[in-house]
């Protein structure tokens, strides 16, 4: 119901706007329940290829879960020489 | 580096660790009965927030509205460390401990004899952690687990390299250590660990260079992982609740970690959680708040951003996430909601009993949720000088932005409020339940900023914003004060009962007695009592150095303690502790405290009141050599 209000409110702006989304962006404007983020005027819906892809690196980007991964790895088996000696190695 | 313990408990080997699995709710019940019942025996101070609920709100009255003008020192202590010391000692059966910023000292000092240290604990860091600290290299304190018959009573800390470390509450020795976070990738930690039943929960730091927020449980029996969630993603590295947000489905629901950002970049995507924790052992529910997207460059990740700057309510158990609350979609403003969670139970404005969750908001709105359903139940600004929201929609849970104030690519934006510091930081506030009133240490700062585009390197710094902070309209800006304020808010009524200002931010949060009384911290360096009911400034102390944790009271042998750490630091001192000069340095802080470093320099200890000074000392033999 409450996203439905949502909606129907956001039909009516568009269609005062001529049905662009080119009003400032305020966060009401909303796609999806949750999902209210729209391009400010001037600024492209999607940036890759724009001026303002950052152009990330996958690998960079994969890091941290990696360095995760690996300390769950070696966290787990410090627990399990725990468990079985008593004794807390690192 | 290799570390050993033997483990006094250890003949007891493998069979036990069976057992702790078989018994681990029955057993984990009792540790949870235990620590409900230290909370509630004011000789102790057994967690951050005072309790559970995160109250910060002592019972006792021996110090009240009529003696705290004489409130005298009665001992303190040097940790040896300088840099910003957030948090508070805990103090439990007769023993206080005492945490530092880095290197993470931690102390145990007999409360009967607190010159004598009974243990410290000194680890050895990679010094390189420091470097990878957006804020200086502050650390917000322990917690403490009370044993059962398996394991004894444990200290719980972080440390900035990213390690959680279980300590032996009684001789210091390490019971068990993992690494939590990994400094080569930007993560850190600098929050409290949590205590509840049997799992230490630890959130995680360093947003400033991307790093992508989680939340992790250990078993505090063996160091083993329980879970870890995250708070961008797949709804399966998440952790959603197959009844995710059902009460409140407009808040979104599924999928949301990803389609709200452009291909990966939820994998640098921000969302650390370096604030406060509450729990409900009632509903078994726990509360935290998921901070800033990364960068803060908003243009660099179109989207809403999905779940950053998320109020959350958990399931301990799983950690599944039953309510999810954004409050700031699409950050522009660096507005990292980790802020402290405080429970109470109030009538709501029908006159129906509820349980609530109240949240003072970096964004400088401060939230009341049900915090069984998530329900908003109200969400009012804190200073009425916040200006890039018109209001909260308390029907969509949105906040309807005013464009003035939005920032992006090509453009200075100007006279935002509040500035990135928020108006409300990393305090630990208070609720009396008597008066119904949180009682709220805020800061006062509004900001220009203007955004950059930069790559992203796993471990470097991933900001892409220039920001200059300065004190709001209601400060002096030209001379750089009136930066502070304190708030007595009513979450049902919405109205303020009270309010102050101060001449730095009021960082540390404040603690609220039955005694009448407000106790806060402030950057350049009093400890103050105000009166509960109108506010009115009732006794203070000069500190040797400014104050950036919060308060907090036990009783001794009869005796009303009232203690609070002191060592000047943690963002807003960062331009006094590192010399800084450029007004936009520091992530924006060095301008708006430029004036600091004129009331206060670094330190680094504890100092300890008493009415008239009491002290174990006044027995004059105590600490005396004696052939």
């Amino acid at each position: 119901m409450k996203f439905k209000t949502i909606a129907v409110t956001c039909s009516a702006l568009m269609m005062l706007s001529g049905g662009t989304a080119v009003m400032a962006y305020d966060g009401t404007n909303c796609e999806a329940p949750g999902n209210c983020w729209e391009a400010k005027p001037g600024f492209p819906e999607k940036i890759k290829g724009s001026k303002y892809d950052p152009k990330h690196s996958e690998k960079e980007l994969n890091k941290q879960q990696e360095a995760l991964n690996a300390m769950e790895k070696r966290n787990a088996q410090r627990v399990a020489n725990f468990k079985k000696t008593g004794n807390w190695e690192y | 580096m290799r570390e050993t313990h033997l483990n006094r408990w250890s003949r007891l080997g493998t069979a036990l660790a069976v057992s702790s699995a078989l018994g681990l709710v029955s057993g984990a019940a009792m540790a949870n009965q235990k620590l409900v019942e230290l909370q509630q025996n004011n000789e102790n101070w057994v967690m951050q927030g005072k309790d559970f609920s995160g109250t910060h709100y002592s019972t006792q009255t021996q110090i009240n509205k009529k003696n705290v003008n004489r409130l005298r020192p009665s001992w303190s202590f040097s940790t040896g460390v300088l840099n910003g010391h957030e948090g508070a000692p805990l103090v439990v059966d007769g023993t206080m401990y005492i945490h530092t910023p880095f290197p993470n000292n931690t102390f145990a000092i007999d409360l009967d004899e607190p010159g004598v240290i009974k243990w410290e604990h000194k680890p050895k860091q990679d010094p390189a952690a420091r470097a990878v600290a957006c804020c200086d290299v502050v650390n917000r304190g322990l917690a403490y687990w009370p044993g059962d018959e398996k394991t004894p009573a444990m200290i719980v800390k972080s440390q900035l390299d990213g390690h959680v470390v279980a300590l032996n509450a009684e001789t210091g020795e390490v019971h068990w250590k993992v690494e939590n976070a990994d400094i080569s990738v930007g993560q850190t930690e600098t929050a409290a660990p949590f205590v509840a039943k049997d799992l230490v929960i630890q959130g995680s730091s360093g947003a400033e260079l991307g790093v992508r927020g989680y939340v992790t449980a250990y078993d505090i029996h063996t160091g083993e992982m329980a879970w870890r969630w995250y708070a961008t993603g797949p709804d399966s590295d998440i952790g959603l609740h197959k009844d995710f947000n059902s009460e409140n489905p407009h808040y979104g629901q599924k999928g949301l970690g990803t389609k709200t950002w452009e291909d990966n970049a939820w994998k640098i995507g921000g969302g650390t959680n370096w604030g406060w924790y509450a729990y409900d052992p009632d509903l078994n529910m726990f509360y935290y708040g998921s901070g800033n997207p990364a960068p803060w460059n908003e243009t660099m990740r179109p989207g809403d951003n999905k779940w950053t700057m998320t109020i959350w309510g958990r399931d301990l158990d799983t950690g599944l996430a039953k309510f999810g609350y954004q409050k700031t979609p699409h950050d522009e403003w660096d507005y990292a909601g980790v802020n402290v969670m405080m429970l109470s139970e109030q009538k709501d404005k029908n006159g129906k009993m509820r349980k609530l969750l109240t949240h003072p908001d970096r964004n400088g709105i401060i939230y009341t949720l049900d915090r069984e359903t998530g329900d908003l139940v109200s969400a009012n600004k804190m200073d009425d000088t916040a200006n890039w929201v018109k209001k909260v929609d308390l029907e969509t849970g949105l906040p309807i932005r005013d464009p003035e104030y939005s920032t992006r690519m090509g453009h200075r934006s100007r006279d935002i409020c509040p500035s990135a510091m928020g108006f409300h930081n990393q305090g630990f506030d208070s609720y009396d339940p008597e008066r119904e009133l949180f009682y709220l240490g805020l800061n006062h700062l509004c900001m220009d900023w203007e955004p950059f585009m930069l790559p992203y390197r796993a471990g470097q710094f991933f900001v892409g914003a220039n920001v200059w902070s300065y004190p709001g309209p209601k400060g002096d800006r030209q001379n750089g004060i009136g930066s502070g304020q304190v708030k007595a808010y009513n979450a049902i009524t919405g109205e303020f009962a009270w309010e102050k200002m101060e001449k730095f931010s009021v960082w540390g949060g404040t603690m609220a007695t039955k005694g009448g009384l407000v106790f806060y911290g402030t950057l350049d360096g009093f400890i103050k009592a105000r009166d509960a009911d109108n506010g009115d400034l009732l006794w203070k102390f000069k500190l040797p150095s400014g104050a950036i944790g919060h308060p907090m009271t036990y009783t001794h042998n009869g005796t009303q303690y009232v203690a609070i750490n002191y060592g000047v630091g943690g963002w807003p001192a960062v331009g006094l502790v590192f010399d800084l000069n450029d007004p936009s340095a520091g992530l924006g802080a060095v301008g708006a405290f430029k004036e600091l470093a004129k009331n206060t320099q670094m330190g680094g200890g504890v100092m300890v009141f008493a009415i008239d000074g009491k002290s174990p000392y006044d027995d004059l033999s105590v600490g005396e050599y004696e052939m």
